[in-house]
């Protein structure tokens, strides 16, 4: 598993680099998941609506309706990437970014509650798009718990890197 | 002796599993066991204004969530003496009408179908029915998109409230769903075609008592005062302790129901046996067309009765818009009384939910919830022992065993299918 280095910038550097390798110059679509009622369960919210505010039609959360974006988005005419962000216990340092492709998707089980980020990659691929999944580590899930320090750090670090590759390709 | 065990069962976001200890072929038990922790909401509301309550509730399950609230609105109305404007009655039905188009195109399609045709998952499933999957998941958003409208948001609304609702949709909205909904009613007979087209096995099928609403007006629909059951008798809502009697058991955290000391089903084929005549439009047609006795027999038909249930809430989905654009939007009713009991009942997408509460100086006092999947548990046990039992005596593999037995609780329930993705055998 590979480890993100400590520097400062090293980890958008890094989310960055492998992003573009996987979306080259096509639309970026971020799909943030999680629970914020649950501490840093909730990162991927706060990363989706953090880029919510400049990108309202790229942006979208688990509030939104997964899968309904995911299909709406498979059925564009367009050259376009999926990013699902979400808390992921990696076994990693809290607050550690972990890059993972549509290959690596480990979450396939299908509940009444949620359809599995993999079923949903799988979808967008056979429509020609890529996913990908952003994952951060939690230090807590406790109900109604507080966002921890370094999960804050990390979901501004997602939030960094994507505007800056959002931006690039919004121009 | 060897045991067949179904591991991480999930009642309602739950830890359980299923123990089948067989001796040679003979099943010698079945039993379902929820590890879950009880929750104690019914403790946790006591003492809490209705209001209050309603924030509360909900949160029991995430997908059935309006079928929650609504049943928490219809309990604690009739304790408190509320009659909701039609209006709002008819935006209660609009938002149950979503909540069964949501739910059973997600059980039917993602949970239910890859067992039939022969796949380990819907994702295994998309390379050859990729359309059939992304039919289900536009069926899903549109359901989706009906509750978001209706209640507030997609997960736990909080617009429906005692006496109406906070925000009622705006004509444009309805109007959009209306149109939507007719364009999607050629998908939902394409899921019936494809649901009828299956081969339903029927080695857990035996004789079966079936317990819904009585929808007023003699119409289809998903709430009532009163309890049909098949064997022909009618009960009060407010008696439906006579009907579940709920009890307690060793091995299971989740509550249990027998009437008359027996086993009986909710859900979807339970509503359709006992309000078929009531169907209208191309479901009615549909229904006609397939069914048969076996309806009254094999639990797996509930995976076809939810595929017509489907069709039918979207073909009613226009009149409920139209008529309720057609109104003004009424002012919320108002409690007449700070003392009272009532009992709420409802058809969650798996089947009927009651929520009775007793109010003491405008607090609640009494608060007793018993879900669709308590009713079932029972029955699902009976059913699944039948599976095996005839299964062994076919001599079929493992394998195939833990498939059927996957296969009886996953026609039951959503609530409990998400958790019974894995069989694993034991033999001791």
């Amino acid at each position: 598993m590979h480890k993100l280095r400590d520097a400062p910038g090293d980890a958008e550097e890094d989310l960055r680099r492998q992003i573009e390798d996987l979306a080259g110059d096509g639309r970026l679509y971020v799909l943030g998941l999680g629970n914020t009622d649950r501490a840093d369960d909730g990162a991927g919210i706060l990363v989706a609506l953090a880029l919510k505010k400049r990108f309202p039609s790229f942006s979208y959360s688990e509030h939104d309706g997964v899968e309904g974006t995911v299909l709406d988005i498979s059925e564009k005419e367009e050259d376009a990437t999926v990013l699902f962000v979400d808390a992921s216990n990696m076994g990693l340092e809290p607050g550690s970014i972990k890059f993972i492709p549509k290959d690596e998707i480990k979450e396939t089980e299908i509940t009444t509650h949620r359809v599995a980020v993999a079923l949903m990659a799988s979808i967008l691929e056979k429509s020609g798009k890529k996913a990908a999944v952003i994952g951060i580590q939690p230090e807590t899930i406790e109900f109604r718990g507080r966002v921890s320090k370094p999960v804050r750090a990390s979901v501004q670090k997602v939030v960094d890197a994507l505007l800056r590759l959002m931006m690039r390709i919004d121009r | 002796m060897r045991e067949l065990n179904v591991e991480a069962l999930a009642r309602v976001e739950g830890d359980g599993g299923i123990t089948v200890t067989l001796e040679g072929k003979k099943v010698k038990s079945v039993t379902l066991d929820v590890h879950e922790g009880p929750r104690l909401i019914e403790q946790l509301v006591r003492g809490m204004t209705p209001a209050d309550d309603l924030n509360v509730i909900p949160r029991i399950c995430a997908i059935c969530t309006l079928s929650h609230r609504y049943a928490a609105i219809r309990g604690l109305e009739k304790a408190l003496g509320v009659v909701p404007p039609e209006k709002a009655q008819l935006t209660r039905d609009l938002m149950m009408l979503g909540e069964n188009v949501e739910s059973n195109s997600l059980h039917t399609f993602m949970l239910a179908l890859p067992d039939f045709l022969g796949y380990p998952s819907a994702i295994a499933m998309l390379a050859d029915y990729g359309e059939d999957v992304k039919r289900a998941l536009r069926l899903k958003k549109f359901g989706n998109h009906i509750m978001a409208v209706t209640s507030g948001r997609i997960v736990h609304g909080e617009n429906p409230i005692i006496g109406g609702f906070g925000k009622y949709p705006t004509k444009k909205a309805l109007d959009e769903i209306k149109a939507k909904s007719k364009e999607l009613i050629p998908d939902a007979i394409r899921d019936v075609e494809l649901f009828a087209s299956l081969k339903y096995p029927t080695y857990s099928e035996a004789e079966m008592v079936f317990m819904s609403v009585n929808a007023p007006n003699k119409q289809y629909g998903f709430a009532g005062d009163t309890i049909l059951i098949s064997n022909g008798k009618e009960t009060s809502a407010e008696d439906y302790k006579t009907l579940t009697n709920e009890r307690v058991v060793t091995h299971s955290f989740a509550k249990r129901s027998l009437f008359q000391d027996k086993p009986f089903t909710v859900g979807a084929n339970a509503r359709m046996v006992n309000m078929a005549r009531r169907l209208d439009g191309q479901a009615a047609d549909l229904f006609e067309k397939y069914y048969d006795e076996t309806w009254l027999r094999n639990p797996l038909k509930n995976n076809l009765a939810q595929a017509i249930e489907m069709l039918w809430s979207l073909e009613h989905i226009p009149e409920a818009c139209r008529h309720a654009a057609s109104l003004d939007d009424p002012p919320i009713a108002k409690p007449t009384r700070e003392n009272g009991s009532g009992t709420g009942a409802v058809e969650a997408p798996r089947g009927t939910l009651y929520h009775h509460y007793e109010i003491k100086n405008g607090v609640i006092d009494v608060a007793d919830i018993i879900t669709p999947t308590a009713q079932n548990l029972d029955d699902i046990e009976r059913h699944m022992k039948l599976c095996a039992e005839n299964m062994l005596a076919e001599d079929k593999k493992d394998e195939e065993v833990r498939l059927g037995l996957e296969m009886v609780a996953r026609a039951y329930d959503p609530c409990i299918s998400c958790a019974t993705h894995l069989v694993t055998l034991k033999r001791i």
